[in-house]
Order: C-alpha cells, then structure tokens, then sequence
C-alpha cells in the first residue's frame, strides 16, 4: 500500500499469486515470528496477540488501521482498494481538491495557517531564532562547502534584525574555526568582506580548494538494489558487465565529476582513479592515520568523469552507492581482479576505498531544535510546539565537504588514458571526427528552402 | 542491384534487393522532448528479451544521451565519419551518397566492425552537455548554442531497406511481409557477423553463448494481440507510439502515424541520409542547434520544431500526442472533441478517452461515509 501527500492516487499492490522463491520471510513476518518465539519463552501470551493477524496470515486489520487513521484515506475500506488495483485503478486520496493543491484552504478559504498568528509568518520572533540572527530568511555560507569563511550570515551588518549572539558571548573566540564550533557560529558578513576570506582548510594547504557535493541521483533512492548489476551498469559512463578493467568493483562504479578545467589543472584525464580527501579533523574519520588497518576501507577512492556542466571548483559524486567495507576490500585483496564483493555476506561494493560519505558529515542547526517553535504535528491537524520528527528537528543528511583531490591510477588498467579518451569520444580531447560531428558538419544543405 | 524508390530522400537509390514493401509496416515514434532517460524501457527489454547467458551486454532498446553518449562507443560517429560530408538539395533530395552506394567494390554496405570492447560503457555520456561551465551557464539563446544535450530512444529501426539483410551472405535476416518487422532466422544465422558490420544503427548483436545475431523483435508476439511494445509500454513519460506506417503512396491522414510522419511532418527519420528508410521516428528536441539535428534527422527538423512549438494550440496534433502511452493496445485512428482526445481500434470502437487539460475537482470539507457498516466521519484537508 502507498500514498503521498503529493500523490494524489491511492495504491495497493495486489498480492501475488506466486509462492515466496525459497526460505523467506517479510519484514513484518520476521517480526511476528519473532515475538511469537519470546511470547513463549517468556510467558506473555499478548506479544502473541499484538501480532495476531499476521500470524493467522491476514495482516489486513493493520492495512485498515492505517488507511482509519489517516486523514486522507479514512472511509475507504483496504478490501475495496485492493479489488481495485487488481483492475489497475488506484482510488483517489480523500483530500480537499484533485491534484491537490498545497495550502488550496488558506488560499482560496478561511482556514488558518499552522502558525501562531494564523497568517503567513516571515519573520521568527523566539529568542532562539534571535540569537542565531535567523529572524529573518537570511543566507549562511554552508558549514563546511564553501570557499570563503564558514557559516558566516550574509547581510548588511546594520539591519537592526540581524543582530546575533557572537561566538564571544558563548565564551568563543572568532578565530575559532574548528569543525566541530564553527556549527553554530554566527558572525555576520557583508559581500566585500567574505569575498576576501578563505576557507580555513585552503589557509592551511592550497591543495584544499574544492567544493564537494553528494547530491541523490538517479539509479536509486534510500537501499533500493544500485548493486545489481544490470543497474549498476547503466549508472554512469563506466558500465561494462564483463569487468574488462579487472580493477572495478562491479559492473558500474562511483566517479568523481570535474570540469574539465579543473581536471586539467590537477593533471587528472577522464577514467583515471583519484584519491579524495576532506578535513583531515574528523574525515574519513577522527583520528585517521594511513598506518590503520582500515585506513584504505574508509579513504575514497573513485574515477573522474570530467563533466562540461560542472562550475569551476565544484566536484560531485552521488549518493546511495554501496560503499566499500572490510570485506569487499580484503575480497580485492584476495582476489586480483575480482570484483569489490564479499565473499561471506555476497555484499558488494560500488567503490574500490571508501565512499561518497569519506568526505562528508552531518552537521546541527540549532535553529532546528528549539523547544519554542509552533508547528504542525506529523499526522492530522493539530497545532504544537518543539520537537517532532521530520517536521521540527535536525536533519543531519551529510552531503557536502570541502576536498582537496590527487590522482591515484591511469585510466586504462595497463597504464595510460581510458580508451573512450584514446578514441577521442571524450571533450578532453576530441578528435577531428568528434568536433565535425558536434558541430553538424556532416551534412550541408546547398540551398534553402524557398 | 537494383533501383529502389526511398522516399526519406526523395528519389531512388541502389539496394541489393528489389522493393518489396509490407502490407503494413511497423513504427515507432519518439517524442524526445519528453524523455528523462530513465531506463524504464531499457529495462523492461532486458527483462524481458535478453536476461540469457551471452546476452549480458546486449541492450535491444537502450536510451543514450546526445552527443556524448553511445551504444556502441561511437556508432554515429564512426559511420557519418567512414561516409565524410554529404548533401541535402534544399529540403526534398538527398543529392549525397548512401551507404549502399558508398559501399567499397566487393562489398554490399559501406560500414564498420564494431569491438567487443564498444559494447562496453552503454551509458557513456549520461547527461553530459557540449560547451562547458567554465565560459557560462547562462544560456539566453534558443536553440542553445553553447550548452545542450538530449536523450535518444534507440531501438532497431526495422528499415525498409535493412543494411542487415543486404549484408547477410546466408539470407538469415528477414523482413515479415505482415509488418515489416526484421528478424533474425536464429537456424539459418552462422554467426559471421556481416550484419554487425553492416548496420550502420548497430542493433544487431552476437550472442557469445550461442554464437548467432540477433537482435529487437518489435516485441512481435505482443503486437500479434494488439498490443503495443514493452518499451512503450513501460516508458513513464509517455513519448512512445507504436503504431503502422502506410506506404508513402497510400497514406491515410486518419491514422497516427501517417499524419505524424507525412502529414505534419513532425516526425523524422534517424540519419535519413544512410539510405536504409528506418522506420522509427523521432519529433526531435525543441533547444538544440539545427546543425547537428540536420546531420541527425534531415532537412526538416527547423519545421518539426516550430509546429511542436505550436502543438498547443493545435487539438488535432495535441490530442494525438496525448493519447501516447495512454492504452497498451494498439490504436489506429482517433479524434478530438469538446477537450477529449479519443482513440479508436480497426472496428471504430473507443480505446482509451484523454482529456486535453487535466481537471480540478473540488470536495466538501466534511464528509460521511460507512466502512464495513460502520458510520465514518470527518474532514477534508489538502494541507
């Protein structure tokens, strides 16, 4: 059963008729089965009951449970959903308006806002949002992903709203720029100011200049499978189900996108492996020191894509890509040439090292833990204040760094570039053929068209 | 040889064998304007055709990114390359060379031996723009002459005038005289691979297990029963037809693909000028410089743009474009009245109904209604 606030479709997905394919259970039957076992061991007979419709092989009563307890499916009976969607037709999401229009009852009707005023609120009165000078939609420079100062407020330091609490009144030093304080630091800046600044890192070595991103991508979403290996050999340029380079992890792998004029700076061609690496404070891990045992399990290693869209100093690797692990390390180790894969679990890698997450981390907003905001609950209407999940709360998803890169191997397993470049198919290094045809030259019209 | 009438080109051209056209022939047409390269197409080939030992590479339907992308490594490029510069007289006549008629002495197509290794890498290219970030990325100009890029649907083309049955020295691929669909006898093939050369769209492929070509079968046994391809199907944004081609002296403005093909010339062949009358067609990207769509569809492509420009204001044309990926079944005629597109099958009944602008509803704020005999009530909410 799925449904959105976005989607406007109800859906169930009919059941199979086929059997389960050998000794497996769902998730729901693994936690059924299991308090089942512990009902009986320990003798409390409602772990059972909690349970009972999928233990009778019925978790319908559940599906009917959800669908009564959620404002935009209550009324509609899970039997007559599934009968439906046997046919191929979802049911409608008993919302006010199809599609559904976010905010339609405050736009086009009387009803309030989730806010304390019952209006569209742009300004944040609490003391917290006070100190943190978010009182006001303000631009901070990310924590970490920036060329200049981190964090730093970006306004006109005389607006009488942007007045925060300086690290000085936390007992901070300004000069303070460690990773760990520079997360709630607030000091304002004009642009003349932050132009002229520098990342703390690129103060301390030059090489340290680059932007990093790990944004979603398109081959996967949350655990769905990007290991398998139909999939991961269309995800990106470096697909091939035979392995002909016996270094990949797997059918596909993890890259590094450059601009090609970064890549050039740096010595680095498209296809060759590079090593990746962020704040040596606390990346890929604190302590880190390249003696460790696991020290090339957690440093990320991948091969760049030199990418015409990429801005200058800007580098991106994609998410959800199964990261490298002792195991699928030791397993390349072991096994020259063979794949990035466990041999123990069956796990397999899309990266050699590491991971896209080699060179990332979560960071805190205080301004998204305060005890005093008013806000909607997760589920139904009602109005409250402080904490709740995935509405008023820290999300801590680690996307960016800021990294410096070197190269690490050729791109041809024998030395020397990746063939596509040698064919010149690549913008590296087009051949003739390769720019006549970008620019359309092999054909010509000798008159137009009256 | 002999002499064939090729109307992509507007005059008659060499071809090993004598014209022989279908009762009706097999198309598809692309909408690429519309694609987000999602592979859904891709997948639901290879699930469904080539999931077998020896076929691991093989993607009958792949979708690749222009210009960076390719499947092969370089196909198109490789042959425009082997073939140099050629010319279109205006807009009507190929007045350059086919790959028939360039075709080296002893040989029946002028083509190329793709290696094992170019089937590698079949999403080369993903998203990958010309020009670069480094100059702009602001781009003010239509179509976009520093920075573009688009997604190609490639299946076999079904060609009226195959390069892969020219080429074959055991006459092991055939086209079906029912449909045009080209296909490969898998008992008679002994696996010389002069079709893999030949084919200039290089969608015929070996199987390394059972050491025979084979290649897209237009989903046959599924249009047998009316139905259109997987990859139509399957396809999320709903930019695929899979319908019938008239022959060119027999068109019917009634039927989809006619009126897309030769009646609003909307859609366009894939690299008309090698000669082989392909029969998928492609209403080509709307941002692009007309060069480099010229060098890929012909002549017609600043038109095709202009009246998919204008497709909103024009319900016949719309309505069509709609009903794509709307049914499963294939439909063969169909309508546009007080806002609703309609199609209909060989017998004029209703296939599918689509309305040409999506509706707003509005429901009450409280609602009652009975769950299993149970009173059920509430509100409304969209926010």
């Amino acid at each position: 059963m799925t449904a959105s606030c976005t989607n406007p479709f109800l859906l169930a997905f009919p059941t199979t008729p086929i059997e389960r394919i050998h000794d497996t259970r769902s998730d729901y039957e693994i936690l059924a089965g299991a308090a089942a076992a512990l009902a009986d061991e320990i003798d409390e007979p409602r772990m059972r009951a909690y349970w009972k419709g999928v233990l009778d092989g019925d978790p319908t009563p559940y599906l009917q449970r959800v669908l009564s307890g959620s404002n935009a499916t209550r009324g509609v009976l899970f039997d007559d959903l599934h009968e439906s969607c046997k046919d191929g037709v979802p049911l409608l999401m008993n919302a006010r308006t199809y599609p559904r229009h976010a905010g339609w009852e405050q736009r086009q009707e009387d009803k309030p806002w989730y806010t304390p005023t019952g209006r569209l609120e742009f300004y944040r009165p609490e003391p917290e949002w006070q100190a943190a000078g978010e009182s006001l939609p303000v631009w901070r420079e990310p924590v970490d992903a920036t060329f200049y100062e981190p964090n730093a407020i970006l306004a006109n330091r005389r607006h009488p709203s942007i007045n925060p609490r300086k690290p000085e009144d936390y007992g901070v030093p300004e000069s303070q720029l460690d990773v760990e304080t520079r997360q709630y630091r607030n000091v304002v800046r004009t642009w003349q100011e932050l132009k002229l600044s520098k990342h703390p890192l690129t103060e301390k070595d030059p090489a340290y200049r680059f932007v990093f991103q790990t944004p979603k991508y398109r081959w996967g979403a949350h655990s769905t499978a990007v290991d398998s290996d139909w999939i991961a050999m269309l995800f990106g340029p470096f697909g091939d189900p035979y392995r002909r380079d016996p270094r990949t992890p797997w059918t596909g792998e993890a890259y590094a996108e450059l601009g090609p004029g970064d890549a050039k700076e740096l010595g680095v061609s498209d296809g060759d492996y590079i090593w990746l690496d962020a704040d040596p404070e606390d990346r890929p891990y604190r302590g880190a020191s390249s003696d460790d045992e696991y020290y090339d399990v957690a440093r990320v290693m991948m091969r760049v894509r030199t990418y015409s869209g990429m801005p200058r100093g800007v580098i991106r690797t994609w998410f959800n890509m199964y990261a490298a692990t002792p195991g699928t390390v030791q397993a390349q180790k072991d096994d020259p040439g063979g794949p990035a894969q466990n041999p123990a679990t069956g796990y397999v890698a899309l990266f050699r090292h590491g991971s896209h997450q080699s060179g990332t981390r979560a960071y805190l907003r205080p301004t998204q833990m305060t005890d005093s905001m008013t806000r909607k609950a997760y589920f139904g209407q009602q109005i409250g204040t402080g904490f709740e999940a995935d509405v008023h709360s820290p999300s801590g998803a680690p996307k960016e760094g800021f990294v410096k890169v070197e190269k690490a191997e050729d791109g041809a397993p024998d030395g020397g570039k990746w063939r596509p470049v040698e064919l010149g198919l690549r913008p590296e290094a087009p051949s003739d053929a390769m720019k006549a045809y970008l620019a359309g030259e092999f054909v010509s019209r000798t008159r137009k068209e009256a | 040889m002999a002499k064939v009438r090729n109307w992509q080109l507007g005059r008659d051209m060499e071809y090993p064998y004598v014209a022989d056209r279908p009762a009706k022939q097999f198309t598809m047409i692309m909408d690429t304007n519309k694609c987000i390269a999602c592979q859904s197409c891709t997948i639901a080939c290879k699930s469904t055709w080539t999931w077998g030992k020896g076929q691991e590479f093989m993607l009958w339907n792949n979708i690749e990114t222009k210009p960076y992308g390719f499947y092969p490594t370089g196909w198109d490029v490789n042959v425009l390359e082997l073939l140099g510069e050629q010319e279109w007289d205006g807009d009507d006549v190929y007045t350059g060379q086919t790959v028939f008629e360039a075709a080296p002495a002893g040989e029946r197509v002028l083509g190329w031996a793709p290696a094992e290794e170019d089937w590698s890498h079949p999403n080369i290219g993903e998203d990958e723009p010309t020009g670069s970030a480094d100059e702009t990325t602001y781009i003010p100009d239509k179509p976009h002459s520093l920075m573009w890029m688009y997604y190609l649907q490639r299946i076999c083309n079904h060609c009226t005038y195959p390069a892969c049955v020219a080429a074959c020295p055991r006459e092991a691929i055939y086209k079906r005289p029912e449909d045009g669909i080209v296909l490969v006898d898998q008992t008679r093939c002994r696996g010389y691979q002069e079709c893999l050369t030949a084919c200039p769209y290089k969608k015929t492929m070996f199987n390394l297990e059972t050491r025979v070509s084979e290649k897209c079968i237009g989903c046959y046994p599924k249009l047998e029963q009316g139905l259109q391809t997987q990859c139509t199907t399957a396809c999320i944004g709903r930019l695929r037809l899979t319908n019938y081609l008239s022959a060119p002296d027999e068109v019917d403005p009634r039927k989809p693909a006619d009126f897309l093909v030769h009646v609003r010339m909307i859609a366009l062949p894939l690299y008309p000028q090698l000669g082989l009358e392909p029969n998928v067609y492609y209403i080509p990207p709307v941002h692009v410089p007309t060069k480099y769509l010229t060098q890929m569809f012909g002549p017609g492509v600043e038109r095709a743009v202009e009246m998919y420009r204008n497709a909103k204001d024009d319900p016949e044309l719309l309505g069509l474009l709609m009903l794509f990926g709307s049914t499963e079944r294939i439909w063969h005629t169909w309508d546009v009245s007080d806002g609703v597109a309609r199609a209909y099958d060989e017998d004029g009944e209703e296939v599918v109904a689509v309305p040409l602008r999506e509706p707003t509803f509005t429901r009450p704020f409280e609602f009652a209604t009975e769950v299993a005999g149970e009173p059920v009530t509430g509100f409304r909410h969209n926010t």
